[in-house]
């Protein structure tokens, strides 16, 4: 328990100085539309940067920050500008031309010297793994800078002021994101900027109580990704980036049952999650009888869960065949890497294999190899044969259940009706219609 | 003046069809291949490389260019082993059969090459075999020069019958010199023997068995995926039971995750290339071995 602890605080403590200035500079961005400002301001730091090492600057110089800078200052005035222009052309549009144009002339700047590549990916791709207490020692005045000078101002920055003060907004914010895209990476930056916010303003109508829903969700959301990456040992933040998503799908999940009309809420809950079922095991049934031997991913994630269901289907001769195949396939798989593990042991410990005997084991691997998936194949077209056998049963069974989540009314459709409309001809095909209206 | 410039440009225009029709035109994918092309073919062909030094080319974005050059080529030298697929649609655009596979101009150089860390199964258009993929990073055996050198000398006596002695005094020189190379570098790295070192990216595995290295671990376990804090915790945590004082990074590899890790270890981080021209003073294949093992010993000498 401990030992996570220390390897994380440093990032845990990063995130929640990201969230804490981005969660506001989101709630700004939300007001005034331009969702995709940050991945374009970032991009054009970045074609700066990459001006400057083309120039001949090492990466962390202060050259390379202020090329960085001034590009990112053009960029907030173009932003500022196209405001007050953009009437019918949405400023989005534009936000996305300056994202894709940046990016392409740093490719091409790049090509030029493929040593650049690394340095373009690293103003990009940061990791908040790696980042730490000199990454604090850096933002944290920064941003508390940023956020005094935002206080000062906050009369001014309602994004309907005076051009100078919305080119202020868009400068500041090209710099919080100029350093914060290096330290987190482009993805978890902008899940740090719309989400929290998102949820505040979903749940708040006063910036305090915006800024306090979205640090509150930002901070624990940020420490469940965390332990999430540590405890599945998946990349942190991507990770995290999927832990805000979750955050954000249970917050709007829970909104109409929190500020809405409830039962109404309910009754558009259920008819949804019915509709799901319904189109999922429809469209599982018409795969089936389709093409039978295709992928089927309802049935084959069922029999993920639950393996006993092939008893279901198969024949004792197809199951003992396919549990045999599966068991060799295993044994190929598990022969192969011990034979692996020893090459790898040989490299510094005891006598030197010679190359031939080097080539022996490459090529033994290569047998498994193919042995193993011939025993694949093999499991492949046991289970292909038995879901051909049982195509129309199953699929006609998986027919009736979509019928039966989906939500009409069936009861009414045999009932009331009180005078045969107009589509009763097209329905006439049909004994149970034909029969209702006649009867009436 | 305009007189002199024409008369130039005409026999410019008379001499390269000449010239080129002379030497034999060579297209690699790798700086590795066109070395070892080279130390074969010496003056008799022109070879030239698609992907350039130092980026790399397991995801190499083509140009318009390199179908041009595709298409002027009489035999195209690959990596094989996934390492450079990007070249099978090339090869498709130019129409060429000549140096597609199964041509008499294509050269898989990893054929007859002992893989090691065979598993999984080849995502490449292949003959319908299940060959795994193994990992690419064959060439950094010196030994297994004398394989891919011998499947190119094949190729270009099989081209070019009327030089097919010259091509193999060349490439009897070459493997001389290498001999006496490789005596040297296995003096050289004979202290690092058994000690532990750790690298950012699974490149190393042939160069590990022929100087009995011992990588004990890798930062980055699957390509372009960002290492999990599990895995970075347990690589600090080995590096620390084990003493591991020596880091290896490629130079197109993230600085700072290698940075951070040698900052909890203390260990010395290492540039090393893993291929020639990636680095300054590795000119050819011969000139990347002496370049890393330099590096490698000067690192270990200072432990």
């Amino acid at each position: 328990m401990i030992e996570p602890l220390l390897f994380l605080w440093p990032s845990f403590l990063v995130a929640v100085c990201l969230v804490g200035i981005h969660a506001y500079f989101g709630i700004q961005v939300l007001a005034r539309k331009v969702i995709f400002v940050d991945l374009a301001l970032a991009q054009i730091a970045a074609l700066g940067a990459t001006v400057a090492f083309m120039l001949g600057h090492p990466a962390q110089s202060a050259a390379t920050y202020g090329y960085s800078l001034a590009f990112t200052l053009l960029a907030a005035v173009l932003l500022a500008f196209t405001r007050a222009w953009g009437t019918r052309v949405p400023q989005e549009a534009l936000i996305g031309v300056i994202y894709v144009v940046a990016a392409a002339a740093a490719i091409l700047l790049i090509d030029r010297a493929p040593q650049g590549a690394e340095h373009l990916k690293q103003i990009l791709t940061g990791n908040i793994l790696t980042s730490g207490l000199n990454e604090i020692a850096v933002i944290v005045p920064l941003y508390a800078a940023v956020g005094l000078l935002h206080w000062l101002l906050r009369r001014r920055m309602t994004g309907t002021g005076a051009l100078i003060w919305e080119f202020v907004f868009y400068a500041s914010f090209g710099v919080v994101v100029t350093s914060s895209v290096a330290i987190a990476g482009v993805l978890l930056v902008f899940s740090f900027l719309i989400i929290p916010a998102a949820i505040g303003v979903m749940f708040a109508s006063t910036l305090a109580r915006q800024l306090a829903i979205g640090w509150i969700v930002g901070t624990f959301t940020s420490a469940a990704g965390l332990a999430a990456s540590f405890n599945f040992d998946l990349p942190t933040g991507a990770a995290m980036v999927c832990a805000f998503g979750v955050a954000l799908a249970v917050a709007g999940l829970l909104y109409p049952f929190l500020r809405g009309n409830r039962q109404n809420a309910l009754r558009v809950a259920t008819a949804t999650a019915r509709w799901t079922v319904t189109t999922i095991l429809a469209a599982a049934a018409l795969q089936l009888a389709a093409a039978p031997r295709a992928d089927q991913p309802l049935i084959d994630l069922i029999e993920v869960a639950v393996p006993s269901l092939r008893t279901l289907y198969f024949t004792r001769a197809e199951h003992a065949t396919f549990v045999d195949a599966s068991e060799y396939a295993e044994r190929y798989r598990r022969e192969a890497e011990q034979l692996n593990e020893v090459e790898r042991r040989n490299r510094t410990q005891g006598v030197a294999f010679d190359d031939f005997f080097v080539a022996r084991i490459s090529s033994f691997l290569k047998s498994y190899g193919e042995m193993r998936k011939g025993e694949q194949f093999v499991m492949g077209e046991v289970r292909a044969r038995a879901r051909e056998r049982i195509r129309w049963s199953v699929s006609l069974g998986l027919l009736a259940l979509a019928l039966l989540f989906a939500p009409v009314s069936w009861r009414r459709l045999w009932t009331r009706t009180s005078s045969c409309p107009a589509w009763r001809d097209r329905r006439r095909q049909n004994p149970v219609f034909a029969r209702q209206c006649s009867r009436r | 003046m305009v007189l002199r410039f024409a008369v130039l440009a005409a026999w410019l225009a008379l001499l390269s069809p000449a010239f080129a029709q002379q030497r034999l035109q060579v297209v690699t994918t790798t700086t590795d291949m066109r070395s070892l092309t080279e130390a074969v073919g010496r003056d008799l062909i022109m070879a030239v490389n698609l992907v350039p030094a130092s980026m790399d080319a397991e995801d190499y974005q083509p140009k318009p260019q390199d179908v041009l050059r595709i298409k002027n080529a009489q035999m195209l030298v690959r990596v094989g082993l996934d390492y450079d697929l990007w070249v099978d649609r090339l090869l498709a655009q130019a129409g060429k059969p000549e140096i597609s596979r199964g041509g008499p101009g294509y050269v898989d150089a990893s054929f007859a090459i002992a893989v090691l860390e065979l598993r999984g199964m080849s995502v490449g258009p292949g003959d319908g075999h299940a060959h795994g993929s193994g990992n690419p990073h064959y060439w950094l055996d010196p030994k297994n020069a004398e394989i891919i050198t011998g499947t190119i000398l094949e190729a270009l006596a099989r081209i070019d019958p009327a030089n097919a002695a010259s091509y193999q005094a060349n490439r009897s020189a070459f493997l001389a010199r290498l001999g006496a190379k490789l005596v040297e570098w296995e003096a050289k790295l004979a202290p690092l023997k058994g000690m532990p070192i750790v690298a950012y990216h699974n490149s190393w595995p042939y160069l590990a068995r022929r100087f009995r290295l011992d990588f004990v671990g890798f930062i980055e376990t699957k390509p372009g995926v960002p290492p999990s804090p599990a895995h970075l915790a347990g690589i600090v945590k080995t590096m620390r039971e084990r003493g591991v004082r020596i880091l290896v990074r490629e130079p197109q590899e993230p600085e700072r995750d290698v940075a951070f890790v040698a900052s909890k270890t203390g260990a010395a981080i290492v540039k090393l290339a893993a291929s020639v021209g990636a680095l300054p003073r590795t000119d050819d294949y011969i000139s990347l071995f002496d370049a890393n093992i330099k590096a490698l010993t000067s690192a270990a000498a200072k432990q």
